[in-house]
């Protein structure tokens, strides 16, 4: 057997391939009539510049060569860092205890206070009357049994008819 | 002839040695009327039933039962793959600590969750002489596929594709108790009881 025999076979068969998958994409511009004709119309040229349709397109897309196996399957959904982790920051609010976690507010006091304040609100928008109607000087907040102070002279006075709640401290 | 005696033969071994199950129409052997298909009836809904079974006194030698509560909660709007995320994180974790985790975890399923151990533990000390609440831990937690609603998804160039509008079923058993400490394997562990299992294999009908 001679190397150089088969070196050529290689090559011949290599070029071969290469001029079929030529013919096969239409790039091959060598089965045209060789004659130049005088006229605009020149001889049909593959459609390359129009858009080619969604049935062609696919023939070059990304997919999948095999089912993935339950098993494949089952290893990339379990994997650990699809898991969901504990959390380890869970601790009881001191205030109320229900749990909190470390570095957030506690939910249910935050839901207390939160009651109040949209009262309170309330409260205002009845003496506002109107929207834009806040007077340029601070608020403050009364409750039953309470007079207004050294302090809180110059300010706009919010009455509430309830007792003072023990977290709203003066 | 000798083709009837063969499949004269064929049919009376098939009616001694095989049977068509009654349930699931499929010819499978058995014998005396023990039949290998045990599947109940359809659409029974068993884990609700397991809450009924009522064992008889235990003698004074045998170690004692530990209350078991089944709960499960039907068609949740939610999908069985993301909620077994959930289902495996509390399981084999005291009661407490799963409503912890439940409390703080941003996932939809979450919510449904706590609801239902919450209407177990309430079960447990109500009904099935638990004496503490807090005394429960999560034994079996898992998720299975409900009645999915089928819609049409309009795609391009006028197709379409059916939707699926998933829901699920959240099954959970509380038994009383501290939860059981699971010893964690290691891999060098498994791989000794692996290679122990290969070498204790012996040649069977040998001499």
């Amino acid at each position: 057997m001679s190397l150089t025999g088969f070196v050529r076979f290689l090559r011949q068969s290599l070029q071969r391939l290469e001029s079929d998958f030529i013919q096969a994409v239409g790039l091959d511009r060598s089965l045209g009539p060789a004659l130049a004709v005088n006229g605009p119309s020149l001889l049909p040229q593959p459609n390359n510049s129009s858009e080619p349709s969604f049935l062609d397109s696919i023939f070059w897309m990304a997919v999948p060569k095999k089912r993935r196996t339950i098993e494949v399957n089952r290893c990339r959904r379990r994997n650990p860092n699809k898991m969901i982790k504990v959390k380890t920051n869970i601790e009881p609010c001191v205030q109320c205890g229900n749990l909190k976690l470390k570095h957030t507010l506690c939910g249910f006091c935050y839901e207390k206070i939160q009651k109040e304040t949209s009262l309170i609100r309330r409260q205002i928008q009845n003496m506002e009357g109107r929207p834009l109607n806040t007077p340029a000087v601070e608020t403050v907040v009364l409750y039953e049994n309470e007079t207004p102070g050294e302090a809180d002279q110059g300010k706009r006075i919010v009455e509430r008819s309830r007792k003072r709640p023990s977290w709203f401290n003066l | 002839d000798i083709y009837q005696i063969i499949h004269y033969s064929f049919c009376i071994w098939t009616i001694r040695n095989l049977r068509k199950c009654k349930k699931c129409q499929i010819l499978a052997p058995c014998s005396q009327g023990s039949c290998l298909h045990t599947t109940a009836q359809l659409n029974t809904k068993n884990w609700d039933r397991k809450n009924r079974i009522v064992y008889p006194p235990q003698q004074k030698d045998e170690p004692p039962r530990p209350a078991e509560v089944f709960h499960c909660r039907r068609q949740i709007k939610y999908s069985k793959d993301k909620m077994w995320y959930l289902a495996k994180l509390i399981k084999g974790m005291s009661i407490d600590q799963a409503l912890a985790q439940l409390e703080f975890s941003d996932k939809k399923g979450a919510i449904a969750i706590k609801e239902v151990l919450l209407e177990a533990q309430e079960m447990a000390v109500k009904n099935h002489n638990v004496e503490f609440k807090s005394n429960l831990y999560v034994a079996e937690s898992f998720s299975g596929k409900g009645k999915y609603l089928k819609r049409i998804r309009y795609h391009g160039r006028g197709m379409f594709g059916i939707m699926d509008k998933v829901h699920c079923h959240y099954f959970v058993k509380l038994v009383e108790g501290t939860p059981p400490v699971v010893v964690q394997k290691t891999p060098f562990d498994q791989a000794k009881e692996y290679v122990e299992q290969l070498r204790s294999r012996t040649i069977i009908h040998s001499l």
